[in-house]
């Protein structure tokens, strides 16, 4: 689930990081704060606003998602999309501008370009991948008031193991706790040495 | 009438440019009336440090876009019916400091090979020579951002080689290299040169470069003046001995 949310996310939040770095438009210092601010907005806002708006009364209550795991992901993606945009937005920022120049003049196409510039960039959106990743993976606020911690519905391990510990069952909270820090090690990991060996360039 | 229009429009291409001009803020940095770069020249491309040569070239690349004025080409073939038409790929532009892409040296020769509908024979004769003009060959499978300076303009000259270009224009190409990186680097110029490749080259100290140009574009005073003629290497020569004489007396 954690997954889908951010499949999901990643190509529109990593295309907005592109345009916030590449478009010069009116108002675009206050649009790259604003994300850059919306970073730190606390897991549990995320989750009352996505409530809000989900509940029988509210602006998507139409959908029917509380409660459902189609609206944890909806608040997932939210709480993963600014540090997504934020990153991506930096890592394009970063770029040297000959790689776009080379690649457009030896004929390439916009679109070959783009994914030339992800390409030469792989490490800085690997590591913006893995932090939208680490903070959906540690949030539990907003699962557990828009999922509601149903048993087999909208359970996941982090609501679990709040509900564990409320209820005094360490044991059964330090295991899946355990499992949860492995899975997140284990997964950080392989996304990290995905990245191969990144060395500064001198040019 | 028809056939024969296209069939000469498909001979030369051109490049030309009217009534340019770049600012910077508020300063000028070069008025341009009129400017045509077509195949087969080869042109000494001469200004000072900041004088707007690598603007210039990155204009006519349709890199950068003029203040005013606007840049035409001619002859190309059309492009797909889906892709904007633009100046990108047209005159090709090489930085005067190459940015290779991350990757090999060959995932870098032919990056842009990838893109044109040639047969595979064909690609593979185009590598070979592209290896053996530039003298990569012991190279192919290292890492490019290993190279050398002269290795890495070598390949940069190569990678724009290998997709034929009809006009190419280099920034600098020669300055900062070894003599030996120098002579391979003339070579392939010239062999540019021989295939009928427009060519506009910049540089400051030129010797052997100055030689193969034919032309001369000089930006001076904020404008471009062009000529047939171009100045000697004596010329060149003698500023670099004024300021060799200037170094000593300090």
């Amino acid at each position: 689930m954690s997954f889908a949310a951010l499949l999901i996310t990643i190509i529109p939040s990593i295309i907005l990081g592109f345009i916030l770095a590449f478009s010069h438009f009116r108002g675009r210092w206050i649009v790259i704060n604003l994300v850059q601010t919306l970073q730190s907005i606390p897991t549990v806002v995320i989750g009352l606003l996505v409530y809000l708006l989900l509940t029988r009364n509210g602006a998507l209550g139409d959908l029917k998602w509380l409660f459902t795991q189609k609206g944890m992901i909806l608040g997932q993606m939210l709480i993963c999309a600014p540090v997504l945009i934020a990153l991506s937005q930096a890592a394009f920022s970063s770029v040297d501008r000959r790689a776009w120049e080379t690649s457009r003049t030896l004929g390439a196409s916009w679109l070959r370009a783009v994914w030339t510039l992800c390409r030469e960039l792989r490490v800085p959106l690997l590591l913006a991948i893995i932090a939208g990743f680490s903070r959906i993976l540690t949030e539990v606020g907003c699962s557990m008031m828009v999922g509601g911690n149903i048993m087999d519905v909208t359970r996941n391990i982090p609501t679990a193991i709040a509900l564990e510990t409320s209820k005094g069952d360490f044991a059964q909270a330090i295991a899946l706790g355990l499992v949860l820090l492995i899975l997140a090690l284990v997964l950080n990991f392989i996304l990290g040495s995905l990245r191969g060996k990144a060395l500064p360039r001198s040019h | 009438m028809m056939i024969s229009d296209t069939l000469q429009k498909q001979q030369t291409v051109q490049i030309s440019a009217h009534n340019l001009q770049m600012k910077f803020k508020q300063n000028t940095l070069f008025n341009v009336p009129e400017l045509t770069f077509k195949q087969g020249d080869v042109i000494y491309l001469q200004g000072d440090n900041g004088s707007g040569k690598s603007t210039l070239m990155k204009i006519l690349a349709g890199l950068m876009t003029p203040t005013q004025g606007q840049v035409i080409s001619q002859g190309f073939a059309p492009k797909s019916w889906w892709q904007p038409d633009n100046l990108f790929g047209k005159a090709v532009y090489l930085h005067q400091h190459p940015y290779l892409f991350e990757g090999t040296v060959k995932y870098n020769l032919t990056y842009a090979l990838s893109q044109l509908k040639i047969p595979v024979s064909e690609r593979n004769d185009r590598i070979t020579q592209a290896v053996n003009m530039a003298q990569l060959g012991d190279l192919l499978n290292h890492n490019a951002s290993d190279l050398s300076g002269g290795e890495r303009q070598r390949l940069a000259i190569a990678r724009a080689w290998i997709i034929q270009p009809k006009l190419l224009m280099l920034d600098e190409p020669i300055s900062n290299m070894d003599k030996q990186s120098q002579r391979l680097v003339l070579e392939m110029i010239n062999q540019l040169k021989q295939d009928g490749t427009g060519l506009l080259l910049s540089s400051h100290q030129t010797c052997g470069l100055t030689a193969l140009c034919q032309q001369h574009w000089h930006i001076k005073q904020r404008t471009i003046h062009t000529s047939m003629h171009v100045p000697a290497a004596e010329t060149v020569h003698q500023t670099n001995t004024t300021e060799l004489h200037y170094g000593t007396t300090d």
